[in-house]
């Protein structure tokens, strides 16, 4: 394409847009608010997708060892590619442990309480064990269930109806996210297509002139396309100024008021989130406009 | 040149616009079309630069049957088949040297192909001192010129114009015809859908009559609007 060519498909879309102010400016507040709604619920997704995973990835599996086991030929046989780490706890940790964990502080320090309780009891009731931190919290029962099956084991325990919850919630909001981000790109598009058919109506004679002088289709659409880009591109923009510090005030009012609630907050993220946002508005830009064209060219 | 080969033309809505035409006109060759409204004489135009498609019948224009083109292939025959029509479609946002020039940009000519081609459309229209007009600062018959230096600039072999006219005064419309006749004698094909009847018989042109879609009359010389 000669440099003349493309200077002049830059201009004409430059100048439609700038010619059609109002109309271009319902479709940049179109698409802001599109992308608004859109990047708000990403947003909200991606948090309590990540809360969700934390508290997945928090969760262990507890094997109680058998009297007398060897821990560590059980170690042995628990390893595998899906375990991240194992922690041996021997008898007077596990117990220590556990009094901390129950709040049992009858002494000064759980080791003193735990001397007091092994007196008093006549034995250690806490078994030794070891602690499996698995790579994917979805590996857990998968987990759970091998180590059952291991000489030596005793019991095998974990937080079965938390984690198994919290990874049904995870994968809940994934798929509903998906399928809502979907229905408001569809819905962006389908605004941006309107949108610009405003345009392509108003400038109908100039196409029809396009056309009887000779254009190609492609050329015909290309200004609608950097028309459809622009608009997209200041959509997107707004969107992102709009939306990046409303989550910054949240992040920080929510880091400082309810601080067991852990929000995403990287500024790499929030500007590749931005980047994104703009992308968006250029493609659904790009798109509504041969989507608004592709019907018009035909029946022209 | 234009060859239409028993052309029939029957619209989505039932209406019949040509029934059985065959046509012949040769290169360099100056044709009136003519006849009442809805005789079918804009049908005939827009089947020649394929703004429609016969229902049955060939249309072949310089050796090709446009009817069988595919639509990616019709722009490279509208850029051989100028277009002038009675409302002229003008763009009013531009002057016009880019009226005249957006013909060429469209097929993406390069810039000195630009300045070198405009003045020359300009000149042949007399209209070199007018460029940086705007079409409403001209009069009616300086648009429809602009028009005609449009459909030339990218030196078509054949110019159709659909009722040219029919906006003008006796006068201008005069001059209109001098202009196509001048651009003709420089072997463009012209062929003009008109009613005008002033115009046919002050000229020797061939006259291609139609009635209700069909030809009713074609005298290859210096036929009279009104002959039987």
């Amino acid at each position: 394409m000669r440099l003349n060519t493309i200077e002049f498909l830059l201009h004409e879309g430059w100048d439609a847009a700038v010619r059609n102010g109002l109309v271009t400016l319902a479709a940049i507040s179109n698409v802001a608010v599109a992308l608004l709604i859109l990047g708000g619920l990403v947003l909200f997704g991606m948090n309590v997708e990540h809360m969700a995973s934390l508290q997945a990835e928090a969760a262990v599996i507890v094997v109680e060892l058998a009297e007398g086991a060897d821990a560590a030929a059980v170690e042995e046989a628990l390893w595998n590619e899906r375990v991240k780490n194992i922690e041996p706890i021997n008898a007077e940790e596990n117990l220590q442990r556990t009094i901390e964990g129950m709040g049992l502080g009858l002494m000064e320090s759980s080791e003193a309480s735990a001397e007091l309780m092994i007196e008093l009891l006549g034995a250690n009731p806490c078994p030794a064990s070891l602690q499996i931190k698995p790579m994917d919290p979805q590996d857990i029962p998968e987990l759970a269930r091998q180590a059952e099956g291991v000489e030596g084991v005793a019991m095998v325990r974990y937080a079965r109806q938390v984690t198994d919850k919290l990874l049904t919630m995870a994968r809940g909001i994934r798929i509903s996210g998906v399928v809502v981000g979907i229905v408001m790109a569809v819905a962006t598009l389908l605004v941006i297509s309107t949108t610009i058919r405003l345009t392509i109506h108003a400038r109908r004679d100039e196409i029809r002139i396009m056309q009887l002088v000779g254009a190609t289709n492609w050329f015909i659409r290309v200004p609608f396309v950097i028309e459809g880009v622009l608009d997209g591109l200041a959509g997107g923009a707004i969107a992102a100024a709009i939306v990046l510090p409303i989550y910054s005030y949240i992040e920080q009012y929510v880091g400082q008021n309810l601080q067991f609630i852990d929000l995403i907050y990287s500024a790499q993220a929030l500007v590749l989130f931005a980047v994104a946002l703009v992308l968006c508005g250029v493609v659904f830009g790009a798109a509504g406009s041969l989507m608004g064209l592709h019907r018009y060219l035909r029946q022209v | 040149m234009i060859h239409l080969q028993s052309v029939s033309m029957i619209y989505p809505d039932g209406t019949e616009a040509l029934r059985d035409v065959d046509l012949l006109i040769e290169r360099g060759q100056f044709a009136f079309i003519t006849g009442h409204s809805g005789s079918g004489k804009s049908t005939l135009l827009g089947l020649i630069y394929r703004d429609m498609v016969p229902t049955a019948g060939s249309v072949i224009v310089d050796g090709q049957d446009v009817a069988k083109l595919p639509p990616r292939r019709v722009p490279f025959l509208r850029r051989k088949v100028g277009v002038v029509f009675q409302d002229f479609g003008l763009l009013p946002q531009k002057t016009v040297w880019e009226n005249v020039g957006f013909a060429l940009d469209v097929v993406g000519a390069s810039r000195r192909e630009k300045h070198r081609k405009v003045p020359i459309g300009l000149e042949l229209v007399g209209l070199a001192d007018k460029g940086d007009a705007f079409p409403h600062q001209l009069s009616a018959g300086e648009c429809q010129r602009v028009s005609i230096a449009r459909a030339l600039v990218n030196g078509p072999s054949i110019l159709l114009a659909d009722e040219p006219t029919g906006n003008l005064d006796p006068d201008t419309s005069w001059e209109i015809i001098q202009l196509l006749l001048n651009i003709c004698q420089q072997d463009t094909t012209v062929v003009m859908a008109t009613h005008d009847r002033e115009i046919v018989d002050r000229t020797n042109c061939r006259l291609v009559q139609l009635a209700q879609g069909r030809i009713v009359r074609d005298a290859k010389e210096g036929g009279k609007y009104d002959a039987p």
